[in-house]
């Protein structure tokens, strides 16, 4: 019996001696073999676990006060495992009846999903409340007892929410043109979210996650996006914004631009431009911009400005010492600059002047002679020393530089230096001004305008430095312009004063070129640069109003506008009145 | 001695029972081995998916924060603010409303600062006990013991 069994047990023998062999000779070759070994190991690790790419949190926005300006807010995308999906029908009416989704559209993408497609993303963006009845909507049809066999019974299965953070902004439009704004898919445009885009968005990381519970590991620590201070004061960019809404109303004018800075350091304090629109709606940016200029006036749009910018001629003037506060001037009304008549504002001859005379009478022809006396070579390098025609350098996306001719340009002719000298054939931008105005507050040193107060990193805070830009003019000539200033609008009676407070400073009424070269009647720009307070500067204001219908004058539609901010400024500073302050001093 | 010997080798159930024996070793052996693989394994598998869970658990609470934090932004902000302080009867300042005192060594606070003071190393710290030397631990020991006012304060 025994001997009729031995050749099956050779057999069986044989077999396993050979399996074995097979074994050993596998792994031999396999040693051997690096294309077979690396093939193994790939498709191993193909089914061990997956690269995750982990995109850190956005960092946030605060105001110098430490509120919260910019943050972000859970929303949840909502999706679809194919495999484990059993009723479309139901699906498709559930997200029609919650989200207001098309139903047929979200039927036929369920029935013919892409070939090989495992999960489908239905929709994204889902607010939390939303998601929140879709969710115990899932959960209720899950608990009811279900015919698995029916393929037409109610289900929810496969309809999947998942998380994740999204850009929100709980001011709404507060400071909206120095912020910008995220789309959904994380790329910040325009002000600060543009500008500092890269530290915010902190750099995402590609990990092995393996889904062998035997190989699970910590997640590694990822930084997140850099946090934010921002130089704004909430209160005052909230009062800021509502005086240029109201002086809008007021004056009738289509847009305007407000900014107020620190002159001791170049800190924007406020920044307010129309129109603004709501951040957390960001797409309605086309209703609400006709082009990207538009979206923070005091960087990205340049005009001419007319009269404001006699402060910057009188300066360089000072300060050549061509001329000086006294200097008398005979204006007859009219000038020949480069074979051109320059008349005054009102076109009547303001007789004997002085300096200060010219300025508090805002006269062009007064100013036009003394660009002549400075001579072009002179006085646009004094220009360019102020920074026009440049780049401030200030930390929000979209700066525009404004145009400067000078001589040697093919469009520059001998007249340009004439009206060059009001503010007319040349353009800046609001910031511009506010820049070279802080060379007359701080001693003839210019400094640069910047909104990053600091960044926060990993718990360390790095403070934006004061950077200067350059020293165009002595201090003697800055406190000399200064006090003039200071005096033509007490002389005047100026609409810009401040009960309490001395300030110093300058209207302007530009005229605004056509197409066609030509200057519009009727039609102006109109500005006001002042600082303050005059022995001490603390802020230097800057208005302006496009298109004022109420006057068409700087003095009577910006200057009240500046007052106006200055009174909110010195309450929400807490900057004393000049006696009180003076007062404190001597003690 | 001879005979016993013969005779032991000659019981076949002694031959049996040691081969029985041997087998039940190893099985065991075996058997041990295996269930302390088995305990380790599966303990690292429930680690494992402790810290899976805790991750998806840190996720959790950071979009969670992040909800609390705009929600604690809206509460504060400009427009809430306002509508609450006008609805207690409060109107904005004006200059005139304000009146400035002297206060001696007065410094008015400047901006916001983040800045953490916390150690933010993602690595566990090590007990200085696995680190130091018995003359560190000695010394660590003897200056502990030491009064205060004996010590000296340069570094």
């Amino acid at each position: 019996m025994r001997k009729q069994f031995i050749w099956r047990s050779q057999a069986v023998a044989v077999l396993f001696t050979f399996l074995g062999f097979s074994v050993v000779a596998q792994v031999v070759r396999i040693q051997n073999s690096p294309e077979a070994a690396a093939f193994l190991r790939q498709q191993s690790d193909r089914y061990a676990g997956q690269f995750r790419t982990i995109y850190p949190t956005r960092g946030e926005i605060y105001d110098r006060n430490g509120y919260l300006l910019a943050g972000n807010q859970t929303v949840y995308e909502i999706g679809v495992d194919l495999k484990a999906m059993r009723n479309p029908h139901t699906i498709a009416l559930a997200l029609s009846t919650h989200l207001g989704m098309d139903y047929n559209r979200v039927y036929e993408k369920l029935i013919n999903p892409p070939q090989g497609q495992v999960y489908l993303p239905i929709t994204d963006f889902v607010p939390a409340q939303k998601a929140e009845v879709l969710q115990q909507l899932i959960e209720s049809l899950s608990e009811q007892p279900t015919d698995s066999s029916a393929a037409d019974s109610p289900s929810l299965a496969g309809l999947e929410i998942r998380s994740h953070l999204q850009r929100s902004y709980p001011e709404g439009d507060l400071a909206a043109n120095v912020l910008g704004f995220v789309t959904r898919e994380g790329r910040g445009y325009f002000g600060v979210e543009e500008k500092y885009n890269d530290n915010l968005a902190g750099k995402p990381v590609t990990v092995w996650v393996p889904l062998d519970p035997n190989r699970v590991e910590e997640t590694p620590k990822i930084p997140q996006g850099a946090t934010l201070i921002l130089t704004l004061d909430r209160e005052l960019q909230l009062a800021v914004e509502d005086i240029l809404a109201q002086a809008l109303y007021r004056t009738g004018a289509e847009n305007g631009t407000i900014v107020v800075m620190d002159p001791r350091n170049g800190e924007i304090l406020a920044m307010a431009s129309t129109p603004r629109m709501d951040l957390n709606r960001f797409w309605n940016y086309d209703s609400v911009y006709q082009n990207a200029s538009e979206f923070n006036r005091a960087v990205s749009m340049p005009y001419e400005p007319g009269s404001v910018m006699k402060v910057f001629t009188m300066a360089a003037a000072l300060d050549t010492g061509v001329v000086s506060p006294d200097t008398p001037f005979l204006d007859t009304g009219a000038i020949q600059v480069g074979g051109v008549t320059i008349k005054n504002w009102d076109e009547q001859a303001w007789g004997p002047q002085t300096m200060l005379g010219c300025m508090q009478h805002s006269l062009n022809v007064c100013l036009a002679w003394v660009a002549t006396q400075l001579g072009p070579q002179t006085f646009y390098d004094y220009m360019q020393r102020f920074g026009f025609g440049h780049a401030t350098g200030i930390d929000l996306a979209g700066e525009a530089t404004g145009r400067l001719k000078v001589p040697g340009d093919a469009d520059w002719y001998p007249v340009d230096l004439g009206t060059n000298a009001f503010g007319q054939g040349v353009t800046v931008t609001p910031i511009q001004m506010v820049m070279a105005a802080s060379a007359i507050t701080n001693g003839g040193r210019m400094v640069t305008p910047h909104v990053l107060y600091a960044m926060v990193e990993e718990g360390q805070q790095y403070n934006t430095p004061i950077q200067y830009a350059g020293t165009p003019i002595s201090a003697e000539a800055a406190h000399l312009l200064s006090e003039m200033l200071a005096v033509s609008l007490e002389g005047e009676s100026s609409a810009a004063l401040v009960p309490g407070y001395r300030v110093a400073g300058k209207t302007g009424t530009a005229q605004i070129p056509t197409p066609y070269g030509y200057y519009t009647s009727g039609i102006t720009n109109a500005s006001f640069i002042g600082w303050g307070p005059v022995d001490d500067p603390r802020f230097i204001v800057y208005v302006w109003l496009e298109k004022p219908t109420s006057s068409i004058w700087g003095s009577e539609t910006a200057a009240p506008v500046f007052a106006e901010v200055v009174r909110k400024t010195v309450v929400l500073l807490d900057i004393p009145p000049d006696a009180v302050r003076q007062k404190t001093m001597e003690r | 001695m001879t005979t016993l010997t013969h005779a032991y080798r000659q019981a076949p159930w002694r031959v049996q029972r040691q081969i029985v024996v041997t087998v039940l070793a190893v099985v065991v052996f075996a058997a041990m081995v295996a269930a302390l693989y088995l305990s380790v394994t599966a303990r690292t598998a429930i680690l494992g998916r402790e810290i899976q869970e805790l991750s998806a658990e840190i996720e959790d609470i950071r979009q969670e924060n992040a909800d609390l934090t705009i929600e604690l932004a809206r509460l504060r902000s400009t427009a809430e603010m306002e509508r609450r302080a006008r609805a207690m009867g409060f109107s904005p300042a004006e200059p005139e409303d304000l009146e400035y005192i002297f206060v001696p060594g007065y410094w008015p606070s400047g901006p916001v600062s983040f800045a953490s003071h916390t150690s933010h190393s993602g690595a566990i710290a090590v007990p200085a006990a696995y680190t130091q030397s018995l003359f560190d631990w000695f010394l660590d020991r003897l200056q502990e013991t030491t009064p205060a006012g004996n010590r000296t304060s340069q570094r």
